[in-house]
C-alpha cells in the first residue's frame, strides 16, 4: 500500500491519453482553453479514480472504465422527435452543434465558437482531483451550446437540448444561464445508438427570482458509458425543479452539483433510475446551502433488475451562516434481483446550529401485503408487481404536475417496462 | 431561545474543563525502552512470560504493519504520529502478579479509590464513578444477584487485579487478563484472538496485535449464564505511553454475558495514543452485551492534549440465534475514531449499536458502527445520538450491508444529531449496500433542535418550560440510556449532565 510506486495506466487510461495527443490540433480553443485542457489531461494521466477516493468509492471508474472507442467522425446520429411537444430543439449530432432555431427571448453560440475565441476558458474548471468527469470534458470538450435566457423573459415552449450519439466519442457541454425572474422549461436529452464513450456538462446559471424545471432524459444503449456533469447556482429566490431519469446505458455516472447561494433559492431533485442486465449506474448529488433562508427536497427512486448495480450519493452541505436551512432527502429502491445490487450513502455535513436537517434512505422489496391485497383481487402476481412498481416511480413524476410534461414521461416508463418488465 | 441555554447549561458541566479524573499519580514504573521495532515486542513479550506462538504471532503482525499506511478517510485531523515516541509498555513496579488484593501497590489501590472503582470485593461498583444508592440492589432482578460486578483494572500496560475470580470459576466462567488466559487457557485463546479481527485488519488493530500489553479475557461455557456483570476499568497514568489494550469475549452456545468498560486518564499537554482491539464472539443461542463509557481525557479547552481512542471493536455472532449489543456512552477522548461492528454470520442472529456521543472543546469523534449481514433472517437495529458543542466535530459513520445470501436482511437506522454554538459540525455518513433483494433497510437521520410545537404541546398541558424541555430530550436520549446496565446507566446520566437536555432531533 504505501509501496505505490508508478502507476502501471490502464488500457482505457492510455486509450485517453493517446487520443488528446491525437486530438489536440483537432480541438477547438486559444491559448487559454488549451492551459485548461493540459491541466485536465494531467489529471487524467494522474490515474482514473478508484473506490478508495469517497467520492467514487461504489463506482470504480478505474476498474469500470474498461475500454474506451476512438473518435469516429463518420458515425451519422439520427435525429430524435423533441419530447415535449412544441420544443424549439437545440440538437448535437456526435458532439457537433448546428445553428438552427430561433427563440424569442433566447440567444444561443455554438460553444466551439466560444472555444475558439477563448471566452468561455474561465468556465473550465474541475471541483477537485476527484473531478475525472469535470476532467475528461475539459480535456476533450469541442462543441455545444451557449445558450442565454433575457431577464423577465416567460419561455411558451420548452427548450431541448439533445444530446446524439452515434459510437465512438462525443464531449460536449451546455453553458445555460438565465436572466433575473425569466421562467423556462429546459429538456436534456442524452440519447444514440453507439457503444459510445459520452461526457457531458450542464452548467445553469439562475438569476434572482427565477423559475426553471430542467428535465435530464438518458437513455443511452445498454452498450455506452455515460458521464455526465450537471451544476448549478441559484440566485436569490430562485427555485430549480430537476428531474432526472436514468433508463440506460452501460456504465453511467449522473454528478449532480447544486449550490443555493441566494436567500429563498429552493432546489427540487426528483429522480427515477431504471436499471436492467449489466448496467452499473451511479447518480451522486453534492448540494451546498451557502446561505440562510434556503431549502432543499429530494426524492429519488429507484428500480433494480437483472444484475444491475445501482448507487445513490447524496451529500448535503449545510455552511455556518446557512442559518434556517431546510433541507430534506429521501432514496428509495426497490431490489427485484437477487443478483442485483444498490448501495446508498446519504450524507449530512452541517455546520450551522438552526436548521432542520433530514434523510432517509429505504432498500426493500416488492411489499408483500400490497401484492397480496391486489391478488386477492383477481390480480395476476406479475400485473400486480407490475401496478406496484409503476405506482412506486409514478409518484415521483405525477408531482410534477403540468400534463404535458407527465404524459410523456409516463411513456418512457412504459417503454422501458415493455422492454424490460 | 432557553432550550438552548439550558441546554447549553448542560454541556458546560462536561466540558473539557470541567475534566476530574485528570489527575496524575507518581508510580515507580517499569518501562520498555522508547520506540517500536522487534526488540520492543521481544520485550513485551518476555515480560509477559508468553509462549513461543504468541510472539510469533506479535512479529508478524509488525512485519505486515511495517507495509502498512495511515488510513485518512474519517473525518479527523491531527498532527502525524511520531510512533518511535511511545513507550509501549509501562507496568507498575510491584510485586509480579499480585494474587490478592493485599499485594498490589497501596498507590494504585488509591488512583481505583479516587476514581470510584471499589476494588474491594465487599463494595458495589457504579460504573465510572460510585454511586451509593440503596435503591440499586433492589432494583437489579435476580439475574445479577446482588448488582455486584467482577472488575479486571488494567493500569497502563498491564491488568493489576481482577476481583471475583473464584466465585466466576465456581459458575465455569474464566475472567481474567489476557496475559494471563494466554498462559493458563493457551488453546482458547489459540483458537480466537484475531479469528474475529485478524492481524492484518487495519492499521492500528495491527499495530495492536504487535504490541497489544494486556486487556481482559472473558469465557463464558455452554449455557451458563453469567451470575454477575464482568467491568473492566482502563487508566492510563504514564506520560508518553500508548495504551494497547485487547479483549477478548467468547460466550459459548445458551451463554450470556453483560461486560462494561470505563476509561480515564490525567490532564496532560500532549497527546497520548489509545489503540485498543475488541473481539467478541458469539456461538449458537449466546449473547453478549458490551457497554462502553468512554471517558478519556479530551484535551483542554484549546484543544491540547487529549487522548487518541483509535479502537477496533467487532463482534462475530457465530452462532444461529445469536446475539450482539454494543452500547456507547463516547463524552472523552481528543480524538474518537472507532466503530462497533457486528458480523452477522449464523442465521436468524441480531447486532445492536446504541450510542452517544457528545463532543465539545475541540473534540473530534467520527463514530458508528457496521452491521454486515452474512446469515439468513439477520436484523440489525442502530440507535445513535450525536451532539456537538463548542468546535468540535461530531461525526456518525456506519455501514449497513447485506450479502447475497442474506435473505431476509433487515436493519433499522436512526441517527439524530444536535449543533450547539454555530463553531461545530454534526455529520451523517451511513453506508447502505444490499445484495440481495429480500434485505429490508430503513435509514433515517434528522438534525434539528426542540420544535416550538413539541414544546407548546407539553406546555399546553400545565408542564412548565423547563420540566417539558426535559421531558422531550429524556425521550431523545433514552433509547440509548436504557441499554446500559443500571449501575451504567445512573453514571452515564451524571456523566454527560443528567440528561443532555435541550438536544432534540
Amino acid at each position: 500500500m504505501n509501496m505505490r510506486a508508478e502507476i502501471q495506466r490502464t488500457p482505457a487510461e492510455a486509450a485517453l491519453v493517446d487520443a488528446f495527443g491525437e486530438r489536440l490540433s483537432l480541438l477547438p480553443g486559444d491559448g487559454a482553453v488549451m492551459v485548461k485542457r493540459d491541466d485536465a489531461i494531467e489529471q487524467v494521466k494522474a490515474g482514473l479514480p478508484t473506490r478508495r477516493v469517497e467520492t467514487w468509492h461504489y463506482t470504480d471508474l478505474r476498474r469500470l472504465l474498461a475500454a474506451v472507442p476512438d473518435f469516429d467522425a463518420s458515425a451519422k446520429a439520427k435525429p430524435v422527435a423533441p419530447l415535449l411537444e412544441g420544443s424549439s430543439v437545440l440538437s448535437l449530432a456526435n458532439g457537433v452543434s448546428s445553428a438552427s432555431a430561433d427563440i424569442g427571448g433566447v440567444t444561443f453560440q455554438r460553444l466551439s465558437d466560444k472555444l475558439t475565441d477563448g471566452s468561455y476558458a474561465p468556465a473550465l474548471v474541475t471541483y477537485g482531483k476527484d473531478d475525472a468527469i469535470g476532467a475528461i470534458n475539459t480535456a476533450f470538450v469541442a462543441d455545444g451550446y451557449f445558450v442565454d435566457i433575457e431577464a423577465g423573459a416567460q419561455l411558451d415552449k420548452p427548450i431541448e437540448l439533445q444530446n446524439i450519439q452515434a459510437g465512438g466519442q462525443s464531449h460536449v457541454r451546455l453553458p445555460v444561464r438565465v436572466g433575473a425572474g425569466a421562467k423556462a422549461t429546459i429538456v436534456e436529452r442524452q440519447t444514440g445508438e453507439g457503444a459510445g464513450l459520452v461526457s457531458s456538462v450542464s452548467q445553469l446559471l439562475l438569476g434572482d427570482d427565477a423559475e426553471v424545471l430542467w428535465l435530464i432524459v438518458q437513455d443511452q444503449p445498454e452498450t455506452a458509458t455515460h458521464l455526465a456533469q450537471f451544476k448549478a447556482e441559484l440566485g436569490k429566490n430562485a427555485r430549480l425543479t430537476l428531474f432526472v431519469m436514468n433508463a440506460g446505458g452501460k456504465l453511467v455516472r449522473q454528478e449532480i452539483i447544486v449550490k443555493a447561494s441566494g436567500e429563498g433559492a429552493d432546489f427540487k431533485l426528483r429522480g427515477v433510475n431504471l436499471l436492467a442486465g449489466d448496467s452499473h449506474v451511479d447518480v451522486t448529488m453534492v448540494l451546498d446551502h451557502t446561505v440562510p433562508h434556503t431549502s432543499s427536497t429530494e426524492v429519488v427512486r429507484n428500480v433494480v433488475t437483472g444484475r444491475a448495480k445501482g448507487v445513490f450519493q447524496g451529500r448535503i452541505n449545510v455552511h455556518q451562516i446557512a442559518q434556517k436551512t431546510d433541507a430534506r432527502m429521501a432514496c428509495n429502491t426497490l431490489l427485484l434481483s437477487d443478483d442485483g445490487e444498490f448501495s446508498t450513502k446519504p450524507e449530512l455535513e452541517i455546520f450551522a446550529d438552526d436548521v432542520a436537517c433530514g434523510h432517509g434512505a429505504t432498500v426493500t422489496e416488492i411489499d408483500h401485503n400490497h401484492l397480496f391485497y391486489l391478488m386477492a383481487r383477481g390480480i395476476d402476481e406479475k400485473s400486480a408487481r407490475g401496478l406496484l412498481i409503476r405506482a412506486f416511480l409514478a409518484e415521483v413524476i405525477e408531482e410534477l404536475e403540468d400534463e404535458t410534461v407527465v404524459d410523456p414521461l409516463e411513456e418512457l416508463l412504459s417503454n422501458w417496462f415493455a422492454t424490460h418488465g | 431561545m432557553p432550550a438552548v441555554q439550558e441546554t447549553i447549561e448542560q454541556v458546560r458541566k462536561i466540558d473539557v474543563d470541567q475534566y476530574k479524573y485528570g489527575f496524575e499519580t507518581v508510580i515507580e514504573m517499569d518501562k520498555a525502552p522508547k520506540g517500536l521495532s522487534e526488540d520492543t515486542i521481544r520485550f513485551i513479550s518476555a515480560k509477559k512470560g508468553e509462549p513461543e506462538w504468541m510472539l510469533e504471532w506479535r512479529l508478524g503482525a509488525y512485519r505486515r504493519w511495517l507495509t502498512l499506511e495511515e488510513p485518512n478517510w474519517a473525518r479527523v485531523d491531527y498532527p502525524k504520529i511520531d510512533f518511535q515516541d511511545i513507550y509501549y509498555y509501562a507496568a507498575p513496579k510491584s510485586t509480579p502478579g499480585p494474587t490478592s488484593l493485599d499485594e498490589v501497590d497501596p498507590e494504585i489501590l488509591k488512583v481505583y479509590e479516587k476514581l470510584g472503582i471499589p476494588l474491594r470485593e465487599q463494595e458495589i461498583l457504579a460504573g465510572v464513578e460510585k454511586t451509593v444508592d440503596p435503591d440499586l440492589e433492589e432494583v437489579g432482578d435476580n439475574v445479577y444477584k446482588s448488582g455486584r460486578v467482577a472488575v479486571d483494572a488494567v493500569f497502563d500496560s498491564v491488568s493489576v487485579v481482577t476481583t471475583f475470580k473464584e466465585e466466576l470459576a465456581k459458575a465455569g466462567v474464566i475472567f481474567c487478563s489476557i496475559s494471563e488466559a494466554i498462559r493458563e487457557h493457551p488453546e482458547l485463546v489459540k483458537q480466537y484472538l484475531g479469528s474475529v479481527v485478524p492481524t492484518s485488519d487495519n492499521y492500528y488493530a495491527t499495530l495492536n496485535s504487535a504490541v497489544f500489553t494486556d486487556g481482559s479475557f472473558v469465557f463464558v461455557p455452554k449455557g451458563v449464564r453469567c451470575p454477575m456483570e464482568l467491568s473492566t476499568y482502563f487508566r492510563i497514568n504514564e506520560k508518553n505511553t500508548g495504551q494497547f489494550e485487547r479483549t477478548l469475549i467468547i460466550c459459548e452456545e445458551k451463554a450470556y454475558v453483560s461486560y462494561l468498560e470505563g476509561c480515564t486518564a490525567p490532564q496532560r499537554d500532549e497527546n497520548q495514543l489509545h489503540a485498543a482491539v475488541v473481539e467478541l464472539v458469539a456461538l449458537e443461542d449466546a449473547e453478549i452485551k458490551y457497554s462502553t463509557v468512554q471517558n478519556w481525557y479530551p484535551g483542554d479547552a484549546q484543544g491540547k492534549g487529549g487522548i487518541y481512542n483509535f479502537v477496533t471493536k467487532r463482534g462475530d455472532c457465530r452462532g444461529d440465534r445469536s446475539k450482539i449489543s454494543w452500547t456507547q456512552v463516547e463524552t472523552g477522548s481528543a480524538i474518537t475514531w472507532k466503530y462497533p461492528s457486528c458480523i452477522l454470520r449464523g442465521d436468524d442472529s441480531r447486532g445492536e449499536f446504541y450510542s452517544i456521543a457528545v463532543s465539545n472543546g475541540y473534540q473530534q469523534v467520527d463514530s458508528g458502527t457496521k452491521m454486515i449481514h452474512l446469515g439468513k433472517n439477520t436484523s440489525s437495529r442502530i440507535i445513535s445520538k450525536g451532539i456537538a458543542a463548542g468546535f468540535s466535530q461530531n461525526t456518525y459513520r456506519g455501514q449497513v450491508s447485506a450479502h447475497r445470501k442474506a435473505t431476509n436482511a433487515r436493519n433499522f437506522t436512526q441517527c439524530d444529531s444536535l449543533l450547539i454554538g454555530n463553531q461545530c459540525g454534526a455529520h451523517t455518513v451511513p453506508y447502505i449496500e444490499a445484495k440481495n433483494a429480500t434485505a429490508q433497510f430503513e435509514h433515517e437521520a434528522t438534525t434539528s433542535k426542540i420544535s416550538d410545537d413539541q414544546k407548546f404541546y407539553v406546555m399546553q398541558r400545565g408542564i412548565p418550560e423547563e420540566e417539558a424541555i426535559a421531558l422531550i430530550v429524556n425521550g431523545f436520549v433514552k433509547e440509548v440510556i436504557q441499554e446500559l446496565p443500571m449501575e451504567f446507566a445512573v453514571e452515564a446520566q451524571k456523566l454527560i449532565g443528567i440528561s443532555l437536555e435541550g438536544s432534540v432531533g
